[in-house]
């Protein structure tokens, strides 16, 4: 039952403050997230949700309700520009919902999965700003200049995160009286 | 085989869509448009600002403890330098004293309250940086109640380094000249040519060799390279004489007909800590 582990906390807590880690994160290393020509964009937020959903040990998180909220702070503090991560955030937990099923929950086969989503959400958010004028970057320079490092920075994220998470989704997944 | 595309989901999908950009294009325009976002938006961001310092700082006071370490060992020679330097400083300072005493005083005579070099300040520090490659944005600790308002510029390492395009009650956010959206470095700018001044506006940034562009400059102005760029003061906002930074190079535009300036900006746009909000006293 999520209402009775430990999840209730841990998870919004572990939510916003990868949220906040993006933002702080992308700040302190801007000499090495956004050195010329190279961007990198830093989607700890991403990465909680899709790990979250492969953790959630049989608790059914309420994941969509919770994304459309980070989705919503996302675009009103962080970049001030409404209606992107909000509605992109629920379709990646949906689309990692739907690519679970396909395969069997490796590490391998998550990464993939973490691999696929990065790569979709990155592409619609390049495609929503191009097509309201924020961005007019060139397709192809999207690919090696933006998705390639964010992809690279994203899965180092993944690897070096995936061993920690997973210790404390289940400490936090197990009842508390057992 | 189901349909994916059945007709309802079609339907939801494509509502979804139009709410979706909608919303972002209205955003958009209501930024430009309104000083201040709505009332809501102002509240939801004071609260998540708040929350954000809480991750903020320490992860800033991080940094700063391990830049302080790598900065202990270039201590020596970083010393040696800056006595130098200290010397000739004393000298400008009492000097720069002086003239604004005297200022001061000529002002009063003429009966001038304040002009366009006058400005106050406000201090503020970054909390973060937008993570996306589409916006170069920051955000800063202060907002409307430290008296900001939205355009005004903000400076860093004693250089102009972008201007304020959203405030809330408590926050607010700042986009760097380095952001490639249209009105995002236009400062209207001065330089000290060799006949006369040369006044005009930042018409775009140059990312990969990091300078700023004055275009539409008269070929008959004559400006050296590592001449000194300051705000011009002109347009109301913006004060007059902010260091915006130096000449780098002067080319031709694509028609040969008007010269471009390249300046090389005085301040670096990826290592921002504490940021300067200049007010400009002549607005009140």
């Amino acid at each position: 039952m999520y209402r009775l582990s430990r999840l209730k906390y841990v998870f919004p807590i572990g939510l916003f403050v990868s949220l906040f880690l993006d933002g702080a994160l992308s700040h302190v290393w801007a000499p090495l997230f956004f050195s010329y020509p190279y961007s990198m964009a830093s989607e700890l937020v991403l990465l909680w949700l899709v790990l979250s959903y492969f953790f959630e040990n049989g608790i059914e998180i309420p994941l969509i309700p919770w994304s459309i909220a980070a989705g919503v702070v996302t675009d009103l503090y962080t970049s001030g520009i409404l209606g992107l991560c909000m509605v992109l955030f629920p379709c990646i937990v949906g689309l990692t919902q739907l690519l679970s099923k396909y395969f069997s929950s490796s590490f391998l086969s998550m990464i993939m999965i973490f691999f696929i989503d990065i790569v979709v959400f990155e592409t619609l958010n390049y495609w929503a700003y191009s097509l309201i004028n924020i961005t007019t970057t060139p397709f192809g320079d999207y690919l090696i200049y933006v998705l390639a490092p964010t992809l690279a920075l994203n899965l180092v994220y993944f690897v070096a995160l995936y061993w920690p998470l997973r210790s404390l989704f289940n400490w936090a997944t197990t009842e508390k009286n057992a | 085989m189901r349909k994916f595309f059945s007709n309802r989901r079609l339907v939801i999908i494509v509502v979804i869509l139009v709410v979706c950009f909608g919303l972002m294009a209205g955003s958009v325009s209501l930024r430009n448009r309104r000083n201040t976002p709505p009332l809501v938006q102002q509240f939801g961001n004071d609260i998540v600002g708040f929350a954000d310092s809480a991750v903020a700082l320490p992860v800033n006071w991080l940094q700063t403890s391990f830049s302080s370490v790598n900065d202990l060992m270039s201590t020596y020679s970083e010393n040696r330098e800056l006595k130098q330097q200290v010397t000739e400083l004393a000298q400008t300072k009492v000097r720069d004293q002086t003239l604004a005493h005297e200022n001061k005083q000529l002002k009063q005579e003429l009966k001038l309250k304040s002009s366009m070099t006058d400005y106050d300040t406000v201090s503020a520090a970054v909390l973060m940086r937008t993570p996306s490659a589409w916006q170069q944005q920051l955000v800063i600790n202060k907002g409307q109640s430290s008296g900001i308002k939205k355009n005004m510029p903000v400076m860093s390492d004693g250089g102009l380094i972008g201007r304020v395009t959203e405030v809330n009650k408590t926050n607010s956010k700042v986009e760097l000249l380095s952001d490639t959206g249209e009105s995002s470095n236009r400062f209207a700018i001065s330089i000290n040519g060799s006949n006369g001044v040369v006044n005009g506006i930042i018409t775009g940034y140059n990312a990969s060799r990091n300078e700023l562009i004055m275009g539409q400059v008269s070929s008959k102005a004559k400006i050296k390279k590592g001449t000194r760029v300051t705000t011009s003061g002109m347009g109301g906002i913006t004060p007059k004489g902010l260091y915006v930074g130096k000449v780098s190079r002067i080319g031709k535009d694509d028609y040969g007909l008007a010269q471009k300036v390249y300046i090389k900006p005085a301040a670096d746009f990826n290592d921002i800590n504490i940021v300067t909000v200049a007010e400009s006293a002549s607005q009140e």
